[in-house]
């Protein structure tokens, strides 16, 4: 097969799989219709203060794995379907932002300091629309980055690095991802420890499994489902039960402001907006490509660079008192993230952020694609279906996108209501959904068990500043780390020093030195 | 302050590395970090935790001497008090979600739990009860008491998985089910 022939048959694997119902006489796929049904789950709990997209994947994904079991068949519908609520979570989130002040996620806060000014303004509507477009953009900008940089990435990785290469790759990775995520090196490389710690317990090669204490329950091991929802989601989930039981007595009265003026979004406006949106979904797209720095820094210099060009005529408000450019800015540089943090997911196997470690969650799950170099094999003489799956991925992802430019405003903009919905009723029925969901895939209540103590270890790392996401990282790499580092070692004729005497994986490995010595060196302010 | 709170925590870290390292990968794995079989040398079982163990120490010793500038996070007694009380509250209901639905079926004389953990309603009256109790329970740790309204909650959002889950997969065990 050719390579245009692979991309025919991942559209195809899309459009032409299995059917789930017809309109019109004509044929709608499982995977379309799982697209669509993710985008309009995603912007719903994107716009519902105290969830998010990774929540909703995670509940979600063990419902999906019970309807579409595990064959190949089931791999499209329900990465379609986790590919729907990232993209449609990342538009939904603007939604509290704007209206009510309230940014769901970090990356919303930006968004805040213009949308919720505007609101105040009168502009509400306005506002949504702003923040809608330049998402769109961003987001479909950096889809874009990403089908065309990640096969010839996976293929070049392929082509020069042997491997000792590797081995020395996923620790500069991993240093990488400690280092820069978070404020501090230092916590970033223990919650690493932490993750590889956990990724070895109960495997390895010999007979007796290790770690294991000798006991049944720890020899097989941490699974990934309680690994990534109990430090992700409960861990998330027990610090918001916190915050609410030590604000019980706030007030949650919402102030309501009238529309008021011209809302609608004109060529004009979009030709002033426009450099603000490129702009930023560039920088968007350029942070989301690096592993684990995350959308809150894109939207942070996004808006700062959109801050500093700003020039706002006699009468128009100034960046940060409700300027439709500070909302572009923010908007478009947070939505580029997604696409191009699957980047490394694609072409390396290493997960950017939360979202990518579902998405490899749901392949491991379901088998039949294991994100990394080998994917981007193109065989001729026979069929990588691994390679069809990617194209069928990149497929349902410019989906999404269609979906986000036609129907995913009108919907946005329909779903203010929702942050009314109290958030200390709504944070434990999710626990009990998460819990549920986890036991449901691997029923044994020890599972359960598993979850809340890294549900706990989750909390401890949020209020002690340490951030979670290089804890999930290394857990996901610990396993192939292990792997490579032993065949290294086997390949290289039992060389101790396999990672420093290749040219390649010396200047990798002293990569990882200079990124470690670069993080902790005297900062004059705060990063 | 927050440099003083720092070090504790690398210091509780280093300790950490160091039993990992020295204690625990030693003693809990059956090969060294390197084994030779006749003549050919392999990577133990003990190498990939002892790199982990030297992620923790490095990560201690770096957080000892970097000074971060970012807004001060430590865990205070009101931390300990609250995960007290959230281990007493998911302690019960996962209490009741594991033994009630046994108990009612041994009270009742319904038979062996383990033939009847797919048959309602003795398999669904543990799951219902302790998820109940976790949803009342955590909406009143909030609330500051329990309320009506975090019954009605736990009791619906419960029945609401049950129809989610139980009613239309044959294949679907609900806690506890599956391990009985």
């Amino acid at each position: 097969m050719g390579a245009l022939d692979y991309v025919l048959a991942g559209v195809a694997a899309v459009f032409l799989g299995p059917e789930m119902f017809s309109l019109f006489g004509l044929p709608v796929s499982l995977a379309l219709a799982m697209v669509v049904l993710g985008f309009l789950t995603g912007i719903l709990v994107g716009a519902t203060p105290g969830l998010g997209g990774p929540m909703a994947m995670a509940i979600s994904l063990p419902i999906l794995i019970s309807l579409f079991g595990y064959s190949a068949d089931a791999l499209l519908p329900v990465m379609g379907f986790l590919i729907g609520v990232m993209k449609g979570a990342t538009v939904g989130g603007a939604v509290p932002a704007i209206l009510f002040n309230t940014p769901g996620t970090a990356d919303a806060f930006m968004t805040t300091l213009d949308g919720y000014p505007m609101t105040q303004r009168g502009q509400a509507r306005k506002a949504l629309k702003v923040a809608h477009v330049s998402s769109a953009a961003g987001d479909t900008f950096s889809d874009i980055v990403l089908i065309v940089c990640a096969p010839f990435l996976a293929i070049m990785i392929e082509r020069f690095l042997d491997l000792p290469e590797k081995t020395a790759l996923l620790l500069l990775s991993l240093s990488f991802i400690a280092t820069v995520v978070g404020g501090s090196a230092g916590k970033g490389l223990i919650a690493t420890g932490l993750g590889l710690l956990a990724a070895f317990v109960g495997t390895g090669e010999d007979f007796y499994p290790r770690l294991s204490f000798g006991t049944e329950a720890l020899s097989q091991g941490f699974g990934p489902a309680a690994v990534f929802l109990g430090v992700l989601i409960v861990g998330e989930l027990f610090r918001g039960i916190e915050d609410l039981w030590r604000e019980k007595a706030r007030s949650g009265q919402v102030t309501q402001y009238d529309l008021s003026g011209d809302q609608s979004l004109g060529w004009a406006d979009l030709r002033r907006l426009a450099p603000h949106i490129g702009r930023s979904a560039l920088i968007g797209t350029a942070i989301g490509a690096l592993p684990g720095i995350g959308s809150s820094l894109a939207a942070t210099l996004g808006y700062t660079v959109a801050k500093a060009r700003h020039k706002p005529g006699a009468g128009d408000p100034k960046m940060g008192e409700g300027a439709p450019e500070g909302v572009a800015a923010t908007e478009a540089a947070n939505s580029a993230v997604s696409g191009a943090n699957l980047i490394p997911v694609l072409s390396l196997g290493i997960p950017g952020n939360v979202a990518a470690v579902f998405l490899i969650l749901a392949a491991e799950s379901i088998g039949g694609f294991t994100p990394g170099p080998s994917v981007f094999r193109f065989t001729e003489t026979a069929v990588n279906p691994e390679l069809v799956i990617a194209f069928g991925l990149f497929t349902m992802m410019m989906l999404a996108n269609l979906m986000n430019w036609t129907v995913g405003g009108v919907f946005m903009r329909s779903l203010g209501f929702l942050v009314r919905v109290p958030r200390q009723l709504l944070l434990p029925v999710v626990l009990l959904l998460t819990l549920t969901s986890i036991y449901v895939e691997t029923p044994r209540f020890e599972v359960i068990l598993f979850t809340l103590g890294f549900g706990v270890l989750g909390y401890l790392m949020r209020r002690v500043g340490m951030s979670p996401l290089p804890f999930v990282i290394a857990y996901i790499l610990g396993g192939r780390l292990e792997e490579t580092a032993r065949q290294a070692f086997a390949a290289t004729g039992a060389d101790p020093f396999f990672l420093f005497n290749r040219p390649v994986a010396l200047a990798l490995m002293v990569l990882a030195l200079l990124v470690i010595v670069w993080s902790v060196r005297p900062k004059g302010e705060a990063s | 302050m927050q440099f003083s709170r720092d070090r504790g925590l690398a210091l509780v870290a280093l300790v950490l590395g160091l039993a990992v390292a020295l204690v625990w990968v030693p003693l809990d794995s059956a090969s060294g970090i390197l084994e030779q079989s006749r003549r050919r040398v392999s990577v133990g079982d003990a190498a990939a935790p002892t790199l982990a163990a030297l992620f923790i120490i490095i990560g201690a010793l770096l957080l000892w001497i970097e000074r971060v500038s970012d807004e001060v996070s430590a865990l205070t007694w009101r931390n300990a008090v609250y995960l007290l009380w959230l281990t007493g509250v998911l302690g019960l209901a996962l209490a009741l979600m594991w033994g009630l639905g046994p108990l009612a079926a041994r009270l009742w004389g319904a038979g062996e739990y383990r033939l009847l953990r797919d048959t309602a309603p003795w398999s669904q009256i543990g799951f219902l009860c302790g998820g109940t109790a976790m949803v009342a329970g955590l909406v009143g740790l909030v609330d500051g008491r329990l309320s009506g309204r975090g019954l009605a909650l736990g009791l619906v959002s419960t029945m609401v998985l049950i129809a989610l889950y139980d009613l239309p997969f044959d294949d679907i065990l609900l806690p506890p089910n599956g391990d009985y």
